[in-house]
């Protein structure tokens, strides 16, 4: 089954105690990282390579492999179905 | 004055890499690397990793029994710069101290406990009894006879350094002739778990500055020097290895685990180092460089070099592929090796380093090779950004140490959360249930005004460090501020979920982002990040005196120039294994109650505040003695404080009875000598039990200064030994 952006945005609010935006509230084009979008850092790319790990089974273990996955919500969710079809 | 320039007399050294100074020289000068697949304990997840582990029997190499393996890795080291500085430390007791660096502390036994609790739902208490980072000073100080100051540094992978340039610092101000100064951290699960769940380690062992380098190689070891002031070593005809001749600090206020990209607090760290020692970098002719082999480390250091050499970098290597990264201890690893560079005139090399890095442009020395060497510096650059470097020369060397000029220091602002409201809490599973009466300080009025990123990541201990330093302090980009927060448990509630979770879940799903807040430089390295901190950034965790401890490095700072704003203070927070182990060892009782708190007290020279709350006139530190003497104890009060401007006493109490006891008897006997009643007040019925409760106590005194205009002195003794004092006037 695919894997909706809705689903990595509520995985995302989870694993990383996100407290005031909504899954409603993040776009799925909006950067994760720095500003102009939920403003994560390296830390927090670390902690959606355990939830990455925890709920999909996907492995990463080179930050740099997950780079390009990790610009904003949508690219994730693409990464996560491309990984799962695999 | 020039006879209190610090001087090395003695080395002693423990790593992966060998036992002794001689031993680590060998490996050193026969290119033999320590790294080995672990064998401490198990790691289903990691356990193919290279690791810099001492594979000896620490007791069969003479470490005490009753300590954490910390305590015994720092106690040999100890032992081996004793011996050899020749000292007679029974001669001088009075005037020796130690400050050593130790993050993990007695981890390693403690997570026994954990593994028992969570694996088979034992309670095994026991080695949770050396789990502290200041029982290493107190085994070492008690067994080497130390009574002069005892101070524990945690600042990550700087603590070593840190502790060092703090010990040169206390022999410049005349507070101790002799220190035993250095670090020890032992391999532990949660440093093990936390750095590969960092993703920062590299399986087939550390390569610094290689083009291909993926990470670090974890560690253990100890090493410990033994400083002396030049007229202490010469009166009693000692060798001299080296002098210490420049130390310096700094902080990135970047970021929790990533250095700032252009190295900049590497490159202030070294500036600071240069000014203190008066030397130009050129002077420099060999750097022993911090080196992890992470991709983010060495870029950075190597920028900082370069910035600071220009085109002439002096030859430099990292050596830790020898031993790996002992965390707190390489510090002071890496300043023995900087001492023998300098004894034996030779350049250690990098082992791992095989293919140039465009992008760092530099290249390490790659074969030991001999080299006239005067002067040589070492960096060590940590978790939270903090830096220190240390510069040694030659002993034929002439001394050139800038002298700290004493200053007058006042309080400019305080924030401070506390007292604790009495109430009770249950103790929280998997520990046994039960009840126990707390003060705690309830919700965190203003922890509104912190950042989302703040208030989703940060436990109520930083939490509770961010608002107290917020409320002293309005950040001014024109100042340079340094920031000294002790803690005695630290992040506890934060490094026991990490380990928790390893434990339970056999390193699956660790949970990266609360190991760099699990470390006890957390509080201090965040307040510098919100607050554009940059300079030394300390965080000395030292059980009853860790707030005293903090408050003397921050003034130090003020002294020598270096800061223009010391942030000092100190933070605990109520936990459900300070409640539950308390419980179990019979700690808490009606009286004896467990509190929380944080204060932090913006410290700046008095011609700088117009409307200081109040003058800090005395601060010392020191331990004391078995049978407790309160005559001796009032003499060591009077040699530093003048009795006449001094009103009230004000001391810990509502603790433990013997303590109670003590405060009494030396109160009466500094009346006696003052030849007048003194008030005797106490703080601890207000506030509850807990390390950093004389920080509190500081809060209180400078209220009582500030609104009866009196003098308050403020004295502490920890029931392991530690004691300290400071004075405040209106």
């Amino acid at each position: 089954m695919e894997i909706s952006t809705t689903d990595i945005k509520e995985k995302i609010i989870a694993s990383l105690n996100i407290q005031d935006i909504t899954a409603g509230q993040i776009a799925d084009d909006a950067p994760l990282f720095g500003a102009g979008g939920l403003g994560l850092d390296s830390i927090d790319a670390l902690e959606l390579v355990v939830m990455l790990e925890k709920n999909f089974g996907i492995v990463i273990k080179d930050m740099e492999e997950g780079r390009p996955a990790f610009q904003s919500v949508a690219t994730l969710a693409a990464f996560v179905n491309a990984k799962r079809s695999v | 004055m020039s006879a209190r320039f610090p001087v090395i007399t003695g080395l002693g050294i423990v790593t992966a890499a060998g036992c002794g100074v001689d031993e680590v020289w060998a490996a050193i000068t026969s290119g033999t690397s320590g790294l080995k697949p672990l064998s401490l304990f198990q790691s289903p997840r990691y356990g193919q990793m290279l690791v810099g582990e001492i594979q000896h029997d620490l007791s069969e190499l003479g470490a005490p029994l009753r300590a954490s393996r910390s305590d015994k890795l720092g106690w040999l080291a100890a032992r081996e710069a004793v011996q050899s500085s020749k000292i007679n430390l029974q001669n001088c007791a009075d005037r020796a101290g130690i400050v050593l660096g130790c993050s993990v502390g007695g981890s390693y036994d403690s997570e026994h406990f954990l593994t028992s609790l969570i694996k088979q739902g034992k309670i095994r208490a026991r080695p949770t009894r050396f789990h502290e980072c200041h029982s290493a000073v107190d085994l070492i100080a008690n067994d080497f006879g130390l009574f002069g100051p005892g101070m524990t540094i945690a600042t990550a992978c700087s603590s070593g350094a840190l502790a060092i340039a703090t010990a040169a610092e206390l022999i410049m101000a005349g507070e101790a002739d002799v220190m035993l100064a250095g670090g020890a951290d032992s391999l532990s699960l949660m440093t093990w778990g936390g750095f590969n769940a960092l993703l920062l380690t590299d399986a087939a062992g550390c390569r610094p500055f290689d083009a291909t380098r993926s990470g670090m190689t974890l560690g253990e070891g100890a090493a410990m020097l033994v400083i002396e002031s030049e007229e202490s070593a010469q009166k009693r005809g000692a060798t001299i290895l080296a002098r210490l001749v420049g130390w310096g600090a700094s902080c990135d206020a970047h970021h929790a685990t990533a250095p700032h990209p252009e190295g900049a607090g590497a490159l202030a760290a070294m500036q600071s180092a240069l000014r203190r020692a008066n030397l130009d970098a050129a002077a420099i002719d060999y750097v022993n460089a911090h080196g992890t082999g992470t991709r983010d480390n060495d870029l950075a250091e190597a920028k900082a070099l370069k910035k600071l050499f220009g085109a002439t970098v002096p030859p430099f290597s990292s050596t830790k592929r020898f031993f790996g990264h002992a965390l707190a201890a390489s510090g002071a690893i890496e300043a023995v090796l900087c001492v023998e560079a300098l004894r034996r005139q030779e350049l250690p090399p990098n082992p791992g380093f095989a293919t140039p890095d465009a992008a760092i442009g530099l290249e390490p020395v790659t074969a030991l090779r001999p080299s006239a060497l005067t002067n040589v510096m070492s960096n060590s650059l940590g978790f939270g950004g903090n830096n220190a470097a240390l510069i040694f020369s030659k002993p034929e060397t002439a001394p050139r140490t800038r002298a700290p000029k004493p200053t007058p220091v006042v309080v400019a602002g305080l924030g401070v959360i506390g007292p604790g409201a009495v109430g009770s809490r249950e103790i929280e599973p998997p520990l046994p249930p039960g009840k126990v009466f707390v003060h705690n300080c309830g919700p965190l009025a203003d922890a509104t005004t912190l950042t989302p990123n703040q208030r989703r990541r940060f436990s109520r201990l930083i939490q509770m460090a961010l608002l107290t330093a917020r409320r002293s302090h309005a950040p001014d980009p024109a100042q340079r501020v340094a920031v000294a927060i002790g803690t005695g448990m630290g992040c506890l509630d934060t490094a026991a979920l990490f380990i928790e979770n390893m434990i339970a879940k056999d390193e699956r799903e660790p949970m990266p982002a609360q190991f760099p807040n699990s470390v006890h430089n957390a509080a201090a390295a965040q307040v510098a990040i919100d607050q554009g901190a940059h300079g030394m950034n300390s965080a000395p965790t030292c059980g009853d005196i860790s707030f005293e401890c903090a408050l003397w490095q921050g003034i130090s700072q003020l002294t020598i120039g270096e800061a223009d704003c010391a942030l000092t203070g100190a933070v605990d927070e109520l936990n459900k294994y300070i409640l539950g182990i308390g419980q179990r060892w019979g700690t808490w009782n009606e009286k004896i109650r467990p509190g929380e708190g944080a204060m932090v007290a913006s410290l700046v020279r008095a011609e700088n505040s117009a409307t200081p709350l109040a003058r800090v006139t005395a601060v010392r530190l020191g331990r004391w003695r078995k049978p407790f003497d309160s005559e001796r104890e009032a003499g060591w009060i009077a040699a530093a404080v003048d009795l006449k401007s001094v009103a009230v006493i004000l001391s810990g109490a509502g603790g433990w009875p013997e303590l109670e006891e003590k405060y009494a008897f030396v109160a009466a006997a500094l009346a006696a000598r003052a030849g007048r009643p003194l008030e005797h007040q106490t703080y601890k019925q207000h506030c509850g039990e807990f390390h950093s409760a004389s920080a509190f106590g500081f809060s209180v005194a400078v209220e009582l200064a500030r609104t009866r205009r009196q003098g308050v002195l403020l004295y502490t003794l920890s029931p392991r030994g530690g004691k300290a004092l400071c004075c405040v006037q209106p």
